[in-house]
């Protein structure tokens, strides 16, 4: 059952000199509880869409009805059913502790205290928050911070979420923690999730389904494991003994595409995608030629980074 | 309803106070400035000579004008400085975002800005009181609705530069000028030139000085008067909203409500 209904949404900024279309009349739909990747790279029109789809910005034209409302119309209907995070830890009151800006957040959405103190707490222990309970945000660190506005945004109770980057600048433990409570907390909830990221790790880990879009235009709407059987990838790693000269580096980057190198003094690894797996014997014959000692071979699950890339390369 | 609205009041009251308590710094400041600016005005104009007080004949007169001074440029700020942060802090579209209403935040931030500015303004008016030795009379039933009819103007204004803010960037500057604007709308002689009392804080701030000097209570003053400070209130704050809406608009079009 359809919960987001987007038709041909665009949005036009006016310059003295031009326009741009930074939403070109896209269209899509999220069903209840669903969990989408709105994925593409800097200034694809993801940011646009999405506070489109929160009456932040006034679309040129086109419509968005979040659960039977009109959000053009009625936003405020439409702010009963979505909580958004919009560009990370800039969300939530620097100067205001964990506590007090969960408790301003419920109370904006005229929630008291009393009515959210389960789920406040249940949002605290969630999110690792509880050491933190009066500590002001601008002392938490980034990822912490990041935490802090996710669980403002739930306190709200509302159906639909939209997260704008929710793991922009963050290191590696912290996108790793983040990613984890939206695929095994969050999402188990039921909620509906519009994930926007340029990030193909942080979508392929949490989403079942990615809308790619680029220059404001949707380029690809699928799951995510259709778009990697449709590329029909296969990609293999073939590991060799030592390291492999430049000029056989540049004999693979020649005949092959997608081909990435790493290697150590003992050995190097070749990953290799292959629309046509019979392809393989080819890379055998260049590494008998230049005397490479074949150490093993693997089918390793496609890149969707790659594929991404392909698309939107594609696309330009 | 009902509840929900007071516990979005709730939320925003205690948002102001946590605000207020946390730049402690700024508070303080503001009250230290504020108080030198009255000394250099005040001591300033007795050593070149002055009888009384700058910009009023008496220094009771004085005080009370920069009472209002002060506390025009608290409502004023709360508004134009405080929207134009929320919009640097990202914080103004997830207020943007209530189901409540922006509207409603902006009036419950207009009114937990009224009583908690208090904390400030009011030990400054002490320091002027016993810095002159001249204390002047509190009548509440009096003091508190014309102090509100005066200070709407403040919030008008503050509307329409908060939401100038949001468009045009650089206009921060001028924030700064307005407010010793302020002053000439104040020391304007509303009582004998009637047309000035269409001007923000003139009126309101010559019927808070009768009370506050010569002791005259609401209910004994020209009804006229009364009602002409009502209709500034009013006309100042509708103004400054639609202002304000009309700005809001323009943001939403250029995608600028979070952008700083």
């Amino acid at each position: 059952m359809q919960i987001l209904q987007c038709e041909d949404l665009t949005k036009i900024y006016k310059t003295k000199k031009k326009k741009i279309h930074a939403v070109d009349h896209i269209s899509f739909s999220i069903n209840r509880g669903e969990l989408v990747g709105l994925l593409g790279p800097n200034g694809a029109g993801k940011t646009t869409t999405i506070k489109s789809l929160c009456r932040l910005i006034n679309p040129t034209s086109g419509s968005i009805v979040i659960d039977g409302t009109d959000v053009i119309r009625h936003p405020r209907t439409a702010f009963e059913k979505i909580a958004a995070v919009l560009e990370g830890n800039r969300n939530v009151y620097w100067r205001m502790s964990t506590k007090e800006n969960l408790r301003l957040f419920a109370g904006l959405q005229g929630y008291s205290s009393r009515q959210v103190k389960t789920k406040m707490d249940g949002l605290i222990d969630l999110f690792g928050l509880r050491d933190k309970i009066n500590t002001e945000a601008r002392f938490l660190s980034r990822g912490m911070q990041q935490k802090l506005a996710i669980a403002c945004a739930l306190i709200k109770n509302t159906d639909i979420l939209f997260l704008d980057e929710p793991t922009l600048g963050l290191d590696v433990e912290a996108t790793y923690e983040v990613r984890r409570l939206l695929k095994e907390k969050i999402a188990s909830e039921g909620k509906t999730i519009l994930l926007s990221s340029h990030n193909m790790g942080v979508v392929e880990d949490v989403c079942r389904r990615v809308i790619i879009i680029n220059h404001g235009k949707i380029v690809a709407d699928e799951e995510i494991k259709r778009i990697k059987e449709f590329f029909q990838v296969n990609s293999y790693r073939f590991e060799v003994e030592g390291e492999i000269n430049a000029g056989t580096q540049d004999e693979f980057t020649k005949r092959f595409l997608g081909v990435r190198f790493s290697s150590d003094k003992t050995r190097t690894e070749i990953t290799i995608d292959l629309k046509d797996s019979m392809r393989i014997y080819e890379v055998l014959e260049i590494l008998k030629e230049k005397g490479s000692k074949l150490l093993s071979i693997q089918n390793v699950e496609p890149d969707f980074e790659e594929i991404y890339l392909e698309m939107v390369r594609h696309e330009k | 309803m009902r509840n929900r609205l007071v516990n979005l009041f709730t939320a925003i009251f205690i948002k102001e106070w946590i605000s207020l308590k946390r730049y402690p710094f700024n508070t303080i400041s503001a009250v230290v400035t504020v108080y030198l600016v009255f000394l250099l005005f005040f001591l300033g104009y007795r050593l070149i000579g002055g009888q009384e007080a700058p910009f009023s004949s008496t220094t009771e007169g004085f005080i009370v004008g920069f009472f209002i001074w002060t506390y025009s440029i608290a409502a004023y700020s709360a508004l134009s400085w405080g929207i134009v942060q929320e919009a640097r802090q990202g914080t103004l579209e997830q207020l943007y975002m209530t189901p409540l209403g922006y509207e409603r935040v902006a009036i419950y931030t207009v009114i937990a800005n009224f009583v908690w500015s208090l904390v400030w303004v009011l030990p400054v008016l002490v320091l002027m009181m016993v810095t002159t030795g001249r204390f002047l009379h509190f009548d509440l039933i009096t003091l508190v609705p014309l102090l509100i009819l005066t200070i709407a103007s403040g919030y008008g204004i503050g509307f329409i530069t908060g939401g100038l803010g949001l468009v045009f960037k650089k206009i921060q500057a001028f924030f700064q000028i307005l407010q010793f604007i302020f002053v000439g709308f104040i020391v304007a002689p509303a009582d004998t030139i009637p047309l000035l009392k269409i001007l923000p804080f003139s009126l309101g701030t010559r019927m808070i000085a009768r009370n506050m000097i010569e002791k005259l209570p609401i209910y004994q003053m020209p009804a006229f008067d009364i009602l002409v400070l009502v209709v500034n209130a009013v006309f100042y704050l509708l103004v400054g909203f639609f202002v304000f809406k009309l700005c809001e608009k323009v943001a939403k079009d250029r995608g600028l409500l979070g952008h700083y």
